[in-house]
């Protein structure tokens, strides 16, 4: 024979008759109070955040309701904004602006987002670059366009700077690169393009730093040296689009992240051909130079040994040519001394560039082969 | 037996009801009062062809009220059909729902509103006081003198997988309001008027002799029966008959009372039983099955059955052939046996009725077996 157990129907029974724990008429109020503190709690989060969110009337523009960011950034009270329309808390110089990109969106899709910037004032004029994003959201059959305005005046700021930054890269002399720990190259300035023959230097962004190198193993060790020891002078061998060698001076860095991780490497790149040429030039210069003061100190002492000996002969004689001889001689050794003395302070010019340039060289051995050169002449 | 005392706690719950003529026109004025913007109006397809929809929704619109219709629902309304209503409450933003029709259509309106509410299957709230969520309000206009739902806790589904009803039972779903036009039960066929007519003395006879019962129960079992076995049969003579029709729509309102704060017995119980299995017209249910239970249960509550009797009037003997007589003269005749139901399948549905939530109200604590023979002699 099927039976519950007495207790059970004995519940079932008082829950009939409408004696059980919850046998309750419907009453809306428990569950408004639950709705009411859930909405309170929602309220209190929107309080809370740093966005200004506006409710306004779609139809008319009035303000149906706020946030209390909103009356933080604006200065005025909650009553004080519902009387006003949004369109009032729009600085002076903006609103054309905006009532021009609202009427332009009005017609599109309901609920549909739109983002726009301009500027709001506060109540002590302060004015406020807020960017706000829009949507129309429809309530109990009513229109009403939501409004969640973010102050941007730090992130002006900071665009402003980041712009500069960007700016000063861009616009460096040197060329600018930036790739990832790879090699992949993520940024070429202007000037780093047009110095490896590349009309955009967008055209860049990808390629792998080996391709700028004549060599392209000089790509990888670099790559490599940056990762080790996070920084690199050095001078290389470029290559250009067209394939033309030129000679650069690389110097990198690895940009680290807060855990010392490299997040990039950046090198700056200067086209040092003429440097190197000029170089080449003055080596050859010196060195041609050092032959010439030899070749001039021989020339004289072939001029002048034979001069001695003429001389010595001259005073020898008595004959009425000898005092012209010794006459003629003495203009001659006058013009070697002359010599001497200019090609001295030739070697002394030469000595102070050579003692800022490569070091190598003859002129102390040819100094002191002019030994009747006096100390005033130095 | 339970034994009474009337210092035992009873509670009564009655929704706010409007009777009399034109009461259905008052729809758009309730549903703008209770905020309803926009209103799933249940019904199903004959009450709608009837006209009395349409009457509703120009009440409606008269009220500046918006609605959706919903109106695929059958007799003894499946789960899948609350789901399928709940679903069109949600996606149609309604907030509220009126309900026009008879027992199936207010059965599964409050149906709709709890799945909309609550957002779960219908068939989770099986059983007593399971509803949490506040149902949204619910104004009901009957077109059937009968199931009372528009005054009850009871809403009946079928669970169609499982072949057999669902007793939900919450004072949470009592109806907000019920608009009691006599105008709408002039349509009713003879067949449906008899029906819904039996169920109402069901009700009232259950509820009556419910071991919940309460002198507030008691009265107004007392007047549906009054109410019910004099105006019936002249009702179904004179259907067009507005105060016949009334006097039948009064004797439900009674009748719901009853029942629904004393809860009913074995013969629901048995009924909802064999409407899930056969799905047979609940009204015929009860008339098939009222006068064995009440015999079974004699014994248990005899002073309240002879006073049922009493009122009942005839010739016979005992209250139950009384009953069965009062039966035979509104024209039903047939067995459960010429309604289709077989002997062997009489065991589950004896566990089925047995189950039931409104078992534990009936004045005599049936065993399966007692129900089997209950069935048994009906068939």
């Amino acid at each position: 024979m099927h039976s519950d157990p007495p207790d059970d129907r004995d519940a079932l029974r008082e829950k009939i008759i409408g004696l059980g724990e919850t046998s309750l008429h419907k009453s809306y109020y428990p569950e408004l109070q639950n709705r009411l503190a859930e909405l309170e709690r929602f309220r209190a989060l929107l309080d809370q955040t740093y966005d200004a969110i506006f409710l306004i009337h779609a139809e008319t523009g009035m303000l149906a309701d706020v946030n209390a960011t909103v009356s933080a950034f604006l200065g005025y009270s909650k009553k004080e904004l519902l009387k006003k329309s949004f369109i009032d808390l729009v600085a002076e110089q903006r609103k054309a602006r905006f009532i021009e990109y609202v009427r332009k969106r009005s017609d599109l899709v309901s609920g549909s987002r739109q983002t726009c910037t301009t500027v709001l004032v506060s109540r002590d004029g302060t004015e406020i670059p807020m960017e706000i994003t829009v949507r129309e959201v429809t309530f109990s059959g009513k229109r009403y366009v939501t409004a969640i305005a973010q102050d941007i005046t730090e992130r002006l700021l900071a665009e402003r700077e980041l712009r500069i930054k960007e700016s000063a890269l861009e616009s460096s002399t040197n060329g600018i690169l930036i790739a990832d720990p790879t090699g992949a190259v993520m940024y070429a300035n202007r000037s780093f393009a047009a110095m490896f023959g590349c009309e955009e230097a967008s055209a860049l962004t990808g390629r792998n730093l080996e391709a700028f190198f004549a060599d392209p193993a000089v790509g990888g060790e670099i790559t490599a040296h940056l990762l080790d020891d996070h920084a690199i002078v050095r001078e290389a061998v470029g290559l250009r689009e067209g394939g033309s060698p030129f000679h650069i001076q690389v110097s990198g860095s690895t940009v680290l992240n807060d855990a010392g991780q490299p997040l990039c490497i950046m090198l700056i790149v200067m086209d040092i051909t003429e440097r190197i040429l000029a170089e080449q030039l003055r080596r050859e210069t010196y060195a041609q130079l050092g032959k010439n003061i030899e070749q001039f100190a021989i020339l004289g002492d072939h001029i002048r040994n034979p001069l001695q000996v003429i001389v010595g002969y001259a005073e020898m004689i008595d004959d009425p040519f000898a005092e012209k001889i010794l006459d003629e001689s003495r203009r001659i050794d006058g013009f070697i001394t002359e010599l001497d003395r200019g090609w001295l302070r030739s070697a002394n010019v030469r000595q102070f560039l050579l003692k800022h340039g490569d070091g190598s060289s003859s002129a102390r051995k040819i100094r002191f082969r002019f030994l009747n050169v006096k100390e005033e002449d130095s | 037996m339970i034994p009474r005392n009337q210092l035992d706690l009873r509670k009564f719950v009655a929704p706010e009801f409007i009777c009399g003529r034109g009461a259905l026109e008052l729809a758009g004025r309730y549903a703008r009062n209770f905020g309803m913007k926009q209103v799933l109006l249940v019904t199903d397809r004959g009450v709608r062809a009837a006209g009395w929809a349409g009457a509703v929704a120009d009440s409606l619109t008269e009220a500046g009220v918006s609605f959706t219709v919903f109106d695929a629902i059958s007799p003894n309304p499946r789960s899948r059909q609350v789901m399928v209503g709940a679903e069109v409450y949600v996606a149609e933003e309604c907030n509220g729902i009126i309900t026009v029709g008879g027992g199936s259509p207010m059965d599964c309106a409050k149906g709709i509103g709890i799945a909309g509410s609550s957002r779960r299957d219908i068939l989770g709230f099986e059983g007593i006081d399971r509803v949490s969520v506040p149902t949204p309000p619910l104004i009901c206009i009957p077109t059937t003198a009968g199931s009372s739902a528009d005054v009850s806790q009871f809403a009946i589904i079928t669970d169609e997988t499982r072949k057999r009803k669902v007793a939900i039972v919450s004072k949470m779903i009592v109806p907000d309001i019920s608009l009691l036009d006599p105008e709408p039960l002039t349509t009713m066929p003879r067949e449906l008027t008899v029906d819904t007519g039996m169920d109402t003395l069901s009700h009232a006879v259950e509820a009556y002799v419910s071991n919940a019962s309460s002198p507030m129960t008691d009265v107004h079992a007392l007047e549906a029966i009054r109410l019910l076995t004099s105006a019936l049969p002249a009702a179904i003579a004179e259907p067009e008959n507005l105060d016949l029709r009334f006097s039948t729509l009064l004797a439900s309102l009674h009748a719901g009372l009853a029942f629904s704060n004393a809860s009913l017995g074995a013969v629901h119980a048995m009924a909802h039983s064999l409407g899930g299995a056969y799905d047979l017209s609940h009204g015929r249910c009860n008339a098939l099955l009222l006068e064995h239970v009440m015999a079974a249960n004699y014994g248990a509550a005899s002073d309240r059955y002879d006073r049922i009797g009493a009122i009942i009037g005839g010739g016979e003997t005992t209250p139950a052939e009384r009953v069965a007589a009062f039966r035979r003269t509104l024209g039903i005749t047939e067995t459960l046996a010429a309604a289709g139901v077989r002997e062997d399948a009489i065991p589950a549905l004896a566990a089925a009725a047995y189950a039931d939530p409104c078992m534990v109200t009936n004045p005599h604590n049936l065993t399966c077996e007692e129900i089997e023979r209950i069935y048994d002699d009906a068939l």
